[in-house]
């Protein structure tokens, strides 16, 4: 009990800590828009700003043409981009202001030229082929916000200085196959998980090995730090497009408070299922000491908290992903992180999933989730519910 | 490197690989390990692909791709340590009740 009171006092001055420096990560000034306009326009030595649009001259007072920004939320958070175009309609040049996405995914979009592939066309001509940047780095989120972020920049340009109106095409509630998947691992697992013998024991594996081909090989959309840590911040990703996620999370929060173990990592992390994997090619016949376990425990949640801390005060979410997921499931990472999954991946040859055990955020978010419970609910309750 | 080129260092290479192939099969019957034909064809192809994975890091860096050469040994040295623990494990299929009939013995 005292430990357990302990852990809770423990959490609550880190949550508080959390909350300080999202606080202070809010309160910083907006970014300064003149810089990029005047790399857009460099004749450019005055702005005026009206209805939402820089109105940009030259130094003998003729315009040259109007720069607007848009903004739409990537897989780390919103972007923002300015859009100049000039008297002719053409567009003059854009500039990423704002961004939150991973330096592996900007360099990709620098290496596509997505940015500058539309300079030079009209307004009404210009091709948002978010596909290019989406097939080339399986970003899917953070792709389609560059391109919705320059259709929406561009759409208020051209109703203020042509009086047009651009279609921004509607987005359609996005419920697929990835959708369903998850609906269903989570019904599986709750139908299954009191049940007992090797029937749920294949049901388990069937779920995982779904998980690890649909969420991790096929559409790499494992629960990361990073993703909560955005949602925390108050970055929400488009429900119409991003129901997976919103399901995950949900699934993941409700089964932690309801169940003794959260039925995401037990039925659908495809990278539990990779550990498992692997270790059946092992044995995984090691055990580990409960004092390194311990250790590794404290560690991990030290380390979450700072990640957590970073990226609150920064408000860059993708500082807090520290997980090689998108090493193993789609060949994205820093050197580090190929590290860490070769040395988690050797490790899970002798010991029962290390990450999950050793270094998963999520598991300290779960350990968080269980406290709670406990103090809600009272000890006696928990422990008969467990 | 020259002594690549030369003809001394592929006879040696060619003098070792017969002696530890000798020599594993040696060590596999005094173990009453039985060596049917698709190990070989396993423990082939996992030196194949470790050799594979020595020659991409020796020969990134030789180029001077240094990330190339970190990255791909790590993605291909994965691949080769897991292949390399399941392929010992296939090697070993039979030993275990080899060993109990041995001992049985008086």
């Amino acid at each position: 009990m005292r430990s357990h009171r302990r852990a809770l006092f423990a959490y609550s001055l880190g949550v508080i800590a959390l909350i300080i420096a999202l606080w202070y990560g809010r309160t910083r000034t907006a970014p300064d828009l003149a810089v990029p306009i005047a790399e857009i326009f460099p004749q450019a030595t005055a702005f005026r700003f009206e209805r939402g649009v820089f109105h940009v001259y030259d130094d003998r007072e003729s315009l040259l043409g109007w720069a607007g920004s848009g903004s739409e939320s990537g897989y780390g958070g919103p972007m923002l981009l300015v859009v100049g175009i000039d008297t002719l309609g053409r567009v003059a040049g854009s500039r990423v202001v704002e961004q939150r996405e991973t330096p592996i995914f900007w360099r990709m979009v620098k290496a596509r030229d997505f940015l500058t592939s539309f300079v030079g066309d009209h307004f009404d001509q210009i091709n948002y082929d978010y596909g290019a940047v989406v097939g080339l780095t399986g970003a899917t989120i953070s792709a389609t916000a560059i391109g919705a972020s320059v259709r929406s920049a561009v759409a208020d340009l051209a109703s203020e200085a042509f009086d047009v109106t651009v279609p921004v095409p509607a987005r359609p509630f996005e419920f697929g196959l990835l959708e369903i998947t998850v609906l269903l691992l989570f019904i599986v697992g709750a139908v299954t998980q009191r049940a007992r013998g090797p029937v749920r024991r294949r049901v388990r594996w069937a779920c995982q090995i779904t998980g690890l081909l649909v969420l991790g090989f096929w559409r790499d959309s494992p629960i990361t730090l990073a993703k909560i840590t955005a949602l925390l911040s108050g970055y929400f990703p488009d429900p119409r497009t991003q129901v997976a996620l919103y399901l995950l999370i949900a699934g993941f929060v409700l089964t932690s408070f309801h169940c003794s173990r959260n039925l995401y990592c037990l039925y659908a992390c495809p990278f539990g299922t990779a550990q498992r994997c692997v270790g059946v090619i092992g044995g995984k016949g090691l055990k580990l000491p409960i004092w390194f376990v311990r250790w590794m425990e404290r560690i991990r949640n030290v380390a979450v908290f700072a990640a957590m801390f970073m990226a609150f005060l920064t408000l860059k979410p993708v500082l807090a992903s520290y997980e090689p997921f998108a090493v193993l499931f789609s060949l994205n990472g820093t050197t580090l992180q190929w590290l860490l999954l070769f040395i988690v991946l050797v490790m899970s040859l002798g010991i029962s999933t290390p990450w999950c055990n050793l270094f998963c955020p999520m598991r300290t978010i779960e350990l968080l989730f269980q406290n709670l419970r406990r103090t809600l609910r009272g000890p006696r309750t928990a422990s008969a519910n467990e | 490197m020259q002594i690549f080129n030369s003809g001394l260092f592929w006879f040696v290479e060619g003098v070792l690989c017969c002696v530890t192939l000798l020599g594993l099969k040696a060590w596999a019957q005094d173990r009453s390990i039985p060596t049917p034909w698709w190990k070989w064809v396993v423990l082939v192809l996992w030196v194949s692909l470790a050799g594979f994975t020595i020659a991409f890091v020796g020969t990134s860096f030789g180029e001077g791709e240094s990330t190339a050469a970190i990255r791909g040994g790590m993605l291909f040295g994965i691949l080769a340590v897991l292949s390399g623990v399941g392929a010992w494990r296939l090697w070993m299929i039979g030993a275990g009740s080899s060993n109990q009939v041995t001992d049985a013995k008086p």
